[in-house]
């Protein structure tokens, strides 16, 4: 059984508003779904708000039947505190185990895992979450709001190194303390609690259903799901061995709140290289990739297997740090820009497998996205800008990580600044070394992931000081619009901001950020629900074999 | 003799601590502890959160008190949580007070210690990575050493002739290509359903899977061994040793049979097959014995490539792993066994050299 929303809102007024945004074309049906779920609303509702059959939210979706084996290739990293996990690969595995409050799905919309629903109140400031009844943790104990409020309180610890969720809950973290604030977590009974932020945030539920927001046990907060196995899900681990494989059979001991299918899930790693899987499925290794890259999405698809594709706002950004000289100077970036077509990036990045983007970072299937006027390209006016700032001699290193796409990537825009006159030198560090000083080289390439809103990126990447923030940007303007935008949950408001937001990303030169990537995924014949997510994620108890 | 094997025995025992030191030096520079952190906490964690990673779980103080620890002499570090109160340190258990663990927890007391990247013990790993490997060198060896000597016995038989022309190519040639080569080309024509001689094969209707062979060995490891699943990576392996070793046993061979002892055989009409196989073989082979002896260390570094290319999860993958990785504990023990491969396959080409030629005393 898949999670029901049944118990989710019929209705809310920001939502009926964005039912008439959609009906007169001003929002797409993604980004109408993606808010007015974020809001509460059931996905079911929401559908027939627009006039559309709920059963087209899941229509992608089958029942498989019972039993089954499925092997997946996947990286097998070491699991530990999930807070502090940075791969979705880990939570990948532990999610037979660890479920969360909330998934998103691949359409975009969200729903309920271990809360049956969820309202936020007119200004977006105050969140009703409704536990899921009936669910036990496979010690024994029952799943109540207990434990979601010490997740909530262990999730805004910003004292644990590592732990990312601490920036996802936003102003719910005391600044002081650097624990989660004072009255903003409140168990009203035991299968509701009431979130309060000090102003407005929309990103709470998308925050929530990041993989880093495994639901834990009250008293086992912070631990290694492996020391322990305790958690809701219908699986436990059998094997685990990093790099090599992890085993998950279904747990005979636990009775699971919803329906598992496959008896056995084995994740089997071979490594990073792209060719190694293609070997191992031309061995019959395995029956479905995490996710298929570069060229290899042809030749999966030339040996008979299932594509599946979804396009996501995942990207590449090739950036300029602007702690360094001469990156400092707002011409020279502006001349790296000009000089720069995303649409070249994109067919010899990615061979095409995506859409072009505007060097600003939101994308087109976000809900704040707001239009500007096209980019231009000019490699002379390039070349005049550059000689004009003075650093026309300057030696540009473009750093990337050794690796199929992000290296080819940052090769195109070496090469097209080589086309207009820029000095430019390439270097490439493997992967392992790579992150040490990811946000810290003069300029080089990062990957960032799908996120569900345009600010939630903007937020963790663009804003003074934060820690992700590779592009050494401040700019107190930006700060200041961007925290009136995530005050704002209503959809047109929010995109005026985002309007200026994104033009002073663009006018700053921030960064290159030519296109967003569709991801793709293969499986043999007969696999089932195993459509493509754009946060990489695999949940376990969908999955299922044809008989 | 007894002397003999002491004395290597100590120079074992040095070189392993020589080379542990070097390699413990090695992964403990900074920016090697900035990578392990990195890695066990999260790819994108801030300078401070490094610096207090490094701090908590021990890798902070001088290096070389730190390899005191390791080696067991000096006793492991340890450290109260100053929130929860809660002991960490390096002999503890999850959970366990400093009195009631040991205090000292090194390579002397048996203990390898912790892998990160694995999050087990190195001991636990270790064994079975081994025994992969020791089954992988097995066939590798089974099928390099016979073919390799029938190879170079052949070719030295008559110098310069056209056999021994042909034979000495086809081994310079396996010897001059090194096995990320060798690898690549097999499973291109081999082991791919879309190039190469499986298709073909496959519309002829001769096989009945979609390759002829496999081009990664990862079932060997769960379903045992098979012509199937093994062919190739042993064949990578074996190709490269089998030419050095046949070139040497060749040219040892037509060293023999120039001796005179041979003419003089010749001369009293003991025909060409008796003088190869009763008089010119067994003095042949003494040198090749110790080229072989020495294929088992080089066989250790070949074993990085194919394990890697061919997904296997031996010593040769582990090592890859450790490496990349940074994880200290593990590259030690790697090292060690590796100082024990070398020096104990040295040990026995040594003795076994002895009892091929009474000529050489050891002691």
């Amino acid at each position: 059984m898949l999670p029901t929303t049944n118990q989710h809102l019929e209705t809310h007024p920001v939502a009926e508003m964005y039912a008439d945004e959609y009906k007169s074309g001003q929002l797409s049906r993604r980004e109408f779904l993606v808010r007015s779920t974020a809001l509460g609303v059931s996905a079911a509702a929401a559908y027939s708000m627009i006039g559309l059959s709920p059963a087209l939210a899941d229509a992608h979706m089958v029942t498989p039947p019972m039993g089954g084996s499925l092997r997946i290739q996947m990286e097998v990293r070491a699991l530990k505190d999930p807070r502090t996990y940075d791969w979705s690969q880990m939570a990948n595995v532990s999610r037979g185990i660890l479920e969360y409050l909330v998934e998103s799905r691949a359409d975009g919309t969200f729903a309920g895992v271990l809360l049956e629903g969820w309202e936020a109140n007119e200004d977006a400031s105050q969140y009703t979450l409704r536990v899921r009844q009936g669910v036990k943790f496979n010690n024994g104990d029952d799943f109540t709001a207990e434990d979601v409020a010490a997740n909530f309180r262990g999730w805004c610890d910003a004292t644990v190194e590592g732990n990312s969720m601490a920036a996802r809950m936003g102003a719910l973290v005391d600044p002081e303390t650097n624990q989660a604030r004072e009255g903003g977590i409140e168990v009203v009974d035991d299968h509701t609690v009431v979130i309060t932020y000090p102003g407005s945030d929309i990103t709470l539920i998308a925050g929530i259903a990041d993989y880093p927001s495994a639901v834990q046990y009250r008293d086992l907060i912070g631990t290694n799901v492996l020391d322990h196995g305790v958690g809701t899900g219908a699986y436990r681990v059998t094997d685990y061995e990093v790099g090599v494989s992890a085993r998950l059979e279904k747990n005979p001991d636990h009775e699971y709140w919803g329906t598992a299918y496959l008896d056995e899930v084995v994740f089997i790693d071979l490594g990073q290289d792209p060719a190694a899987w293609f070997a191992g499925a031309e061995a019959g290794e395995f029956d479905m990739t995490y996710e298929t890259v570069g060229e290899f999405v042809d030749l999966f698809s030339a040996i008979g297997w299932t594509q599946s594709e979804v396009v996501t706002a995942a990207t590449v950004v090739i950036r300029p740090n602007q702690n360094n000289a001469p990156y400092d100077n707002v011409m020279v970036r502006k001349a790296i820009q000009l000089a720069v077509d995303p649409q070249v990036c994109l067919d010899l990045g990615i061979n095409g497998q995506g859409i072009v983007a505007e060097h600003h970072h939101v994308c087109p299937i976000h809900p704040e996205y707001a239009e500007l006027t096209p980019l231009t390209v000019d490699k002379d006016a390039a070349a005049a800008m550059l000689a004009e700032s003075g650093h026309a001699d300057h030696v540009f290193e473009i750093v990337s990580i050794d690796d199929d796409y992000r290296r080819n990537t940052t090769d195109a825009v070496a090469a097209q600044l080589r086309d207009a006159g820029f000095t430019v030198e390439r270097t490439v560090i493997p992967g392992s070394t790579f992150w040490n000083d990811w946000t810290t080289y003069p300029f080089s390439s990062t990957n960032w992931n799908h996120r569900e809103l345009g600010v939630i990126v903007l937020n963790l990447a663009y804003r003074s000081g934060v820690a992700w923030n590779e592009f050494g940007y401040a700019n107190p303007e930006f700060d200041a619009l961007l925290d009136q935008a995530n005050g704002i949950a209503d959809a047109d408001a929010r995109r005026e901001i985002m309007a200026q937001i994104q033009q002073i990303l663009q006018d700053d030169a921030v960064t290159l950020q030519p296109y967003w990537r569709s991801l793709f995924r293969h499986y043999r014949e007969g696999v089932l629900n195993a459509e493509m997510h754009p946060k990489f994620e695999v949940n376990i108890h969908y999955l299922g074999v044809e008989a | 003799m007894a002397f003999f094997i002491l004395r290597r025995v100590g120079v074992m025992a040095l070189t392993a601590l020589c080379l542990t030191f070097v390699v413990f030096f090695l992964t403990n520079l900074y920016p090697n502890l900035e990578k392990l952190a990195k890695t066990q906490g999260n790819a994108r964690m801030t300078d401070a959160e490094v610096a207090s990673w490094i701090d908590r779980n021990g890798y902070g103080g001088p290096m070389i008190l730190r390899y005191g620890e390791w080696l067991g002499v000096v006793p492991g570090w340890l450290r109260e949580d100053p929130v929860n109160g809660e002991w960490r340190g390096r002999c503890l258990e999850r959970g366990q007070t400093p009195e009631e663990a040991p205090r000292y927890c090194g390579l002397l007391q048996g203990d390898l210690g912790f892998s990160t990247v694995s999050d087990d013990e190195v001991a636990n790993i270790i064994g079975g990575r081994l025994q992969l490997t020791g089954i992988l060198m097995f066939w590798a060896f089974a099928v390099m050493v016979p073919s390799a000597l029938l190879v170079g016995v052949l070719a030295g038989m008559k110098e310069g002739s056209r056999m021994d022309r042909s034979l000495s190519t086809l081994a310079i040639g396996s010897t001059a290509t090194p096995e990320y080569v060798s690898g690549v080309i097999f499973i291109v024509l081999l082991a791919s359903s879309t190039a190469g001689l499986s298709p073909i094969l496959s519309e002829l209707g001769w096989i009945d899977g979609r390759t002829l062979f496999l081009g990664s060995a990862r079932s060997a490891m769960e379903d045992g061994i098979n012509f199937w699943n093994f062919t190739l990576p042993v064949m990578t392996i074996a190709l490269y040793g089998m030419g050095y070793i046949a070139r040497m046993t060749r040219a040892s061979m037509a060293e023999v049979m120039t001796a005179q002892y041979i003419r003089t055989a010749r001369l009293k009409g003991v025909s060409f097959r008796n003088i190869v196989l009763k008089h010119a073989l067994r003095n042949a082979l003494i040198a090749p014995f110790t080229v072989i002896m020495l294929q088992f260390p080089w066989l250790l570094t070949g074993v990085v490539i194919v394990e890697t290319l061919f997904n296997y999860n031996g010593f040769g993958w582990t090592l890859v792993q450790a490496a990349s990785n940074n994880d200290i504990e593990l590259l030690l023990a790697c090292s060690i066994v590796a100082v024990f491969v070398v020096l104990v396959t040295q040990l026995i080409s040594d003795i076994g050299y002895v009892f091929l030629n009474p000529r050489i005393r050891i002691s």
